[in-house]
């Protein structure tokens, strides 16, 4: 297999969106996972999502065809050697990603652009787990990648200007919109959704509104394209209460304390989307169910 | 004198080097899969066989390079020395009301074409990108632009303004444009010739039904109106695009299915056509063999693609006042006869009639198809942009001296 200039390390949810971006603007990249099958799985699981938006108009079949044949599933991290630029998609945790840059720091080229994808994380942390502090920056996307036109560019505080450039062109390569964060917890856009997601489920809870109701209210009266209780499902809601903690602990500010609603749904295995209930009720697809609970302006206190 | 033809798309280069005192095409061919894996580039001298070469063609400037290079070379070769490339020729897609003929490029001009990508987002920017890549590795050539649209900047206010608030116009510069110029006029000026009168003393009406479509009202030798408008997907049906839609239809499918402006973008200009009636292929040949073998929705595809170029016909003639020439060409113009018998059957009140036997004759040839009662000619003229834009290209280089 040549070796493509792109490469993804992490085929889970945020490595498979970039990876289907980054085919998609026509560009090769090799998807990394721990084994051959979980890369495969990666794969399948983009796969879907063209078949799903084909479903949709938004791509045709031969699209799906070209897009699939530029993706390059691996085991083998060692690909990265010769790699310009390295995204690396493993799950939030940070001594992991620490070991994955330091082993990444010791057989990378030197100049190659190395990428975080965390939206929490220290990229300083991260960075001096490596000889080349100034080479690493963070690129925040957000999920679905294909579709949400942003991605917050993090530096570090030695991230230099030439690593920085280099993100920017990776942006643009994938038509995303971008701004510029200089390292704080949260960054932006967690930082101002979460207290806003807390705030609902605070007025859930207190019994002012039913939970459609609030969803309603924010969308007509906000243009929102989701309502705050269906986007903490779709976000999942322990890794909502897990960014409230992170700030909470960061920056010691009453305001991020996790909605009491929030940790009891969390405890009760009620996550969202992906458990099938949270403040909604989903199919095993992800789609909503019709959800009477949410119109009879039943409350939170009874939820569990 | 030789002239380069270059049409750049987004991963693709297209060329022909042209003799344009003999107009013979010396050598023609493309370089596909730009920046990706398995770049090649197709060659085919016209005296020797076709050849291929891969390589690691990663931006459009290597391709040129390709291209020059094989131009060059001693086996595939149709040149001895860069310096018999005497101009070089650009397809650009729109050139928007300031360009209404093709021009010499300039810095000056460089920087008002790319105020023209707003009108042709998905044309234009990999057209300038071509010129780009030609004016480096051919640095001491003359680089002329040739638009699609320029053949249609004489269609009349009354043609071009759509049934929307005037500002838009002002504002935005929304109006109808046409396409596919370089294509109608070269096929219109054929038509004259084999016709044996003057084309500014007659009425012609040109299909071009390509993998895009149009038609043009061309009376005098100008062009009064054209199915393409502000973009092209207005118009005739095509293999993939809708042409002609109800407006609010878009907002209603958008609504109903909640897509976004990509998704309905693409559901328009990819997903309809041919293929999205059909449920077959978005190529003619194929929807023909289905209907033959009894495809009903296939069937249905040719039947709204016939009878759409049917009252595109009858309502440019009742614009011109008459028709003199009717030419099918590109694509399934030149290679249906079923499209041409469907388009033009019970037409016997305007004085049109096809020869079934003509029609049926499978060439590529110019040809009238039409039987010796009608009194509209009915042709098939296969087209041939590059040999009009090397024309123009020389024109625009002599008169620049």
């Amino acid at each position: 297999m040549a070796t493509t200039r792109i490469i993804i390390i992490g085929a889970g949810v945020m490595g498979q969106g970039l990876a289907e971006a980054i085919a998609t603007s026509g560009e090769e990249v090799t998807l990394t996972d721990k084994t051959t099958k979980l890369a495969e799985r990666g794969v399948r699981g983009i796969a879907e999502s063209i078949e799903r938006e084909i479903h949709k108009w938004g791509l045709t079949p031969s699209d799906k065809r070209a897009i699939l044949a530029r993706i390059h599933p691996s085991a083998d991290l060692s690909q990265a050697e010769e790699a310009e630029i390295v995204i690396e998609c493993i799950p939030e945790d940070l001594e992991k990603k620490r070991d994955l840059f330091e082993r990444l720091d010791s057989f990378c080229r030197e100049e190659a652009l190395l990428v975080t994808n965390t939206g929490t994380l220290s990229i300083s942390e991260l960075a001096e787990a490596t000889h080349r502090p100034s080479k690493i920056i963070g690129m925040h996307f957000l999920n679905p990648v294909t579709k949400i036109p942003l991605v917050e560019i993090v530096k570090g505080l030695k991230t230099d200007e030439e690593t920085f450039r280099k993100a920017v062109g990776l942006a643009e390569l994938l038509n995303k919109e971008w701004i510029t964060v200089n390292e704080y917890p949260g960054y932006v856009t967690t930082r101002i959704i979460v207290p806003l997601l807390n705030e609902a489920m605070h007025v859930l809870m207190e019994g002012v509104a039913s939970a459609d109701d609030i969803d309603r209210a924010m969308k007509l009266g906000f243009g929102f394209n989701v309502g705050p209780l269906a986007l903490a499902d779709m976000m999942g809601l322990d890794v909502v209460m897990s960014w409230m903690e992170n700030l909470l602990a960061e920056l010691s500010d009453h305001k991020y304390n996790p909605c009491p609603l929030l940790r009891k749904m969390v405890r009760a295995g009620h996550l969202g989307v992906k458990s099938g209930r949270g403040f909604f009720h989903y199919d095993k697809d992800g789609n909503r169910l019709k959800d009477e609970s949410a119109k009879t302006g039943e409350t939170g206190n009874k939820v569990s | 004198m030789k002239i380069l033809v270059i049409n750049c798309g987004s991963s693709s280069v297209k060329y022909q080097l042209i003799d344009a005192d003999t107009e013979l095409a010396l050598a023609k061919g493309d370089v596909a899969r730009i920046g990706m894996a398995g770049a090649v580039l197709t060659h085919k001298p016209h005296d020797r066989p076709e050849t291929k070469v891969s390589g690691d063609i990663f931006d459009h400037i290597v391709a040129i390079e390709y291209v020059v290079a094989i131009l060059l070379s001693e086996n595939h070769g149709v040149i001895e020395d860069k310096s018999e490339i005497a101009a070089v020729g650009h397809r650009v897609v729109h050139g928007g009301e300031r360009f209404t003929d093709s021009v010499l490029i300039t810095p000056e001009l460089m920087g008002e074409l790319r105020t023209l990508i707003e009108l042709a987002p998905l044309h234009n920017p990999h057209n300038i990108r071509g010129i780009n890549a030609a004016q480096k590795t051919l640095p001491d050539v003359p680089q002329v632009a040739v638009f699609d649209t320029a053949f249609h900047h004489k269609m009349p206010p009354h043609a071009y303004i759509y049934g929307i608030p005037y500002v838009l116009y002002k504002r935005y510069g929304i109006r109808r444009y046409g396409f596919h110029g370089t294509s109608h006029q070269y096929v219109s000026e054929r038509a004259a010739k084999i016709a044996g009168r003057p084309l500014s003393d007659l009425k012609v009406i040109t299909c071009h039904l390509g993998s895009g479509a149009s038609i043009a009202a061309i009376d005098g030798g100008v062009s009064i109106d054209t199915s393409m408008g502000f973009t092209p997907l207005e118009g005739l049906l095509m293999n993939t695009r809708s042409g002609d839609v109800d407006p609010a239809i878009i907002l209603h499918i958008m609504a109903r299915e909640e897509l976004n402006l990509h998704e309905a973008n693409t559901l328009l200009n990819k997903h309809s056509g041919l293929s999205g009636i059909s449920g077959v292929s978005s190529d003619m040949r194929d929807i023909e063999e289905a209907a033959g073998e009894g495809n009903v929705n296939a069937k249905l595809a040719i039947d709204v693609y016939c009878y759409r170029l049917k009252k595109y016909i009858a309502s440019y003639t009742a614009a011109m006042g008459g028709l003199d020439v009717l030419v099918f060409t590109a694509g399934a113009g030149e290679n249906s006869a079923a499209v041409r018998a469907g388009t033009c059957g019970n037409m016997g009140w305007m004085g049109l009639e096809l020869d079934p036997t003509k029609n049926a004759e499978a060439s590529k040839k110019e040809r009238v198809i039409s039987s010796a009662a009608s009194k509209v000619q009915v042709m098939v003229i296969p087209t041939n942009e590059e040999l009009v834009i090397a024309r123009d290209t020389k024109r625009i280089v002599q008169a620049a001296g």
